[in-house]
């Protein structure tokens, strides 16, 4: 059963899985482009070398939001076409069935994520590292890895949800903001979307694993 | 023999405009059932809420001795379901789509599927996306038959189809009913269709159930008598009144439930019995909606 909706999606979504995974092999090694030995370069060099690396990574957490997004979204666009009724047909639950397209799309989002592995693998052996500078190839790869499940978790349970669901949220998106509008009107300091931004992109929030560095060298 | 769906009291309500009020089916095992009723009638929603596709407001639902939607599950592992438009995944192959679909069903009959396909002409390497209406119709009835159902559901499996698919549609059915005990609900506007392949008949008008009665007695209980110096009051009478109209001296009365010795009613009254036609099923529907939107005085 899971194999067989593993495959159903595979065949929804092949292509575009298979320019991110070739995107996610491309990043890794794009830190690497201007590289090359820098075990004798001049701590100048190794400096700009470092930072241009930590400028490129900023690309991973933007690639981990695309995965989730496409294979989120992806997983239901048809069954959302179709009112969900082949899938209702099915002789299993309805919990059971959303169970195996989640692990379907989680299964399928580990060729980006293994691609991205393999780039920093290529991308490490690639370059002579000078003395204090390391690089993180696995700790990135299991980075992104949760970058991409907490984005496509959350875009999984936002494309299943019925169009209610999704207006309520929208309306609460538009309350916030509006809010948002008011408070500055009135002139008071406080700002309902920058204090939820930060709940959410802050440990523990749910997106705080998208911010920060996500350099494949570093100190 | 006991029924493969029940329903009580079923009451739903889609909107401001649309309500299923007191819907009580019996369908029994092994019948072949025709849903009829006029397009928005409520029979696809009735579909829906007795495969647990929606939930119902009131009332209680029961199929192959199980309740809804509480063992849906089980229920839909017998059953098969061709809905009023197909929503197979069109980004599979026909090979795909019954791989897909047999993964579902352990008794999915490879072999049965195989047959089906080669005498539907549907080519296994074409994508869903590509198929023919007709072809995906085929395709549909296929998946269906070779999970080897208890209960078959059809939501007007030929509409819109044309007639060469349509009659390749039927014949697997009628086929499939021929091999075994499969109760088949199969719901439809196309009176003449379901005349031909049906054993029971249930009528829906405006979310209400009209009539549920065996097809002989549907199709030959419904009778248009003319009638020369019949009472202008009727009292009771021993068959049921769907359309009364007045033509000069005489009356055409359409009614239910005639049988032959009822002639000695009219007799009784002082009226003169000058014709009594058959109706056609078609015929009989017209005049059943007829009378239930306006009842015979």
């Amino acid at each position: 059963m899971y194999k067989q909706v593993l495959h159903a999606l595979w065949s929804a979504l092949r292509l575009p899985i298979v320019l991110l995974a070739v995107l996610a092999f491309a990043v890794p090694l794009l830190t690497v482009t201007y590289g090359g030995n820098l075990a004798e370069a001049p701590t100048g060099r190794v400096a700009e070398w470092v930072f241009a690396a930590q400028q490129i990574g900023v690309l991973i957490p933007g690639l981990a939001l695309l995965v989730g997004l496409l294979l989120g979204i992806g997983a239901w666009m048809h069954d959302h076409a179709g009112k969900h009724v082949y899938a209702l047909s099915l002789p299993v639950t309805r919990e059971r069935y959303v169970w195996l397209r989640f692990a379907a799309g989680a299964t399928l989002l580990l060729a980006p994520v293994a691609a991205l592995g393999l780039g920093a693998l290529v991308a490490v052996l690639s370059v002579t590292l000078p003395s204090g500078i390391h690089s993180y190839p696995l700790q990135l790869t299991a980075r992104f890895l949760l970058a991409s499940l907490t984005c496509y978790a959350i875009f999984f349970a936002i494309s299943i949800s019925t169009k209610r669901a999704a207006l309520v949220v929208l309306g609460l998106v538009g309350g916030v903001l509006l809010g948002d509008l008011l408070l500055t009107a009135v002139g008071a300091g406080a700002s309902v979307t920058s204090t939820m931004f930060m709940w959410l992109t802050n440990w523990p929030g749910p997106l705080s694993i998208l911010i920060g560095r996500w350099a494949l060298f570093d100190v | 023999m006991s029924d493969a769906i029940v329903t009580h009291d079923l009451a739903y309500r889609a909107g401001k405009h649309f309500e299923l009020r007191d819907l009580g089916l019996h369908v029994r095992e092994g019948s072949i059932y025709g849903f009829l009723g006029p397009n928005g009638s409520g029979k696809t929603t009735t579909i829906r809420l007795l495969l647990g596709m929606l939930r119902p407001a009131r009332g209680t639902i029961s199929v192959l001795g199980r309740p809804v939607p509480l063992d849906i599950a089980r229920i839909m592992a017998e059953t098969g379901y061709v809905p009023e438009r197909p929503h197979l995944y069109p980004y599979l192959t026909v090979e795909q789509a019954v791989r897909f679909h047999a993964a579902f069903y352990p008794d999915f009959d490879e072999g049965y599927a195989a047959e089906l396909r080669s005498a539907f002409a549907i080519p296994l390497e074409q994508r869903l996306a590509a198929l023919s209406k007709g072809e995906m119709g085929k395709l549909h009835m296929l998946l269906v038959l070779a999970q080897r159902p208890r209960l078959l559901v059809l939501d007007e499996p030929t509409d819109g189809l044309d007639p060469v698919v349509r009659r390749d549609v039927l014949s697997a059915l009628l086929d499939f009913c021929s091999q075994g005990t499969a109760t088949v609900f199969i719901s439809s506007h196309l009176v003449h269709e379901l005349e031909r392949i049906c054993d029971w008949v249930g009528v829906l008008d405006n979310g209400k159930l009209v009539v549920e009665l065996p097809m002989h007695g549907f199709k030959n209980g419904i009778k248009r008598i003319r009638l020369a110096h019949a009472p202008s009051l009727v009292g009771d009478t021993p068959f049921v009144m769907l359309q009364r109209e007045v033509s000069g001296l005489e009356q055409v009365w359409v009614v239910r439930g005639w049988q032959a010795p009822m002639v000695q009613w009219f007799e009784g009254v002082g009226a003169e019995v000058r014709e009594i036609v058959d109706l056609d099923l078609e015929e009989g529907f017209v005049e059943l909606l007829r009378s239930s939107r306006t009842p015979a005085s």
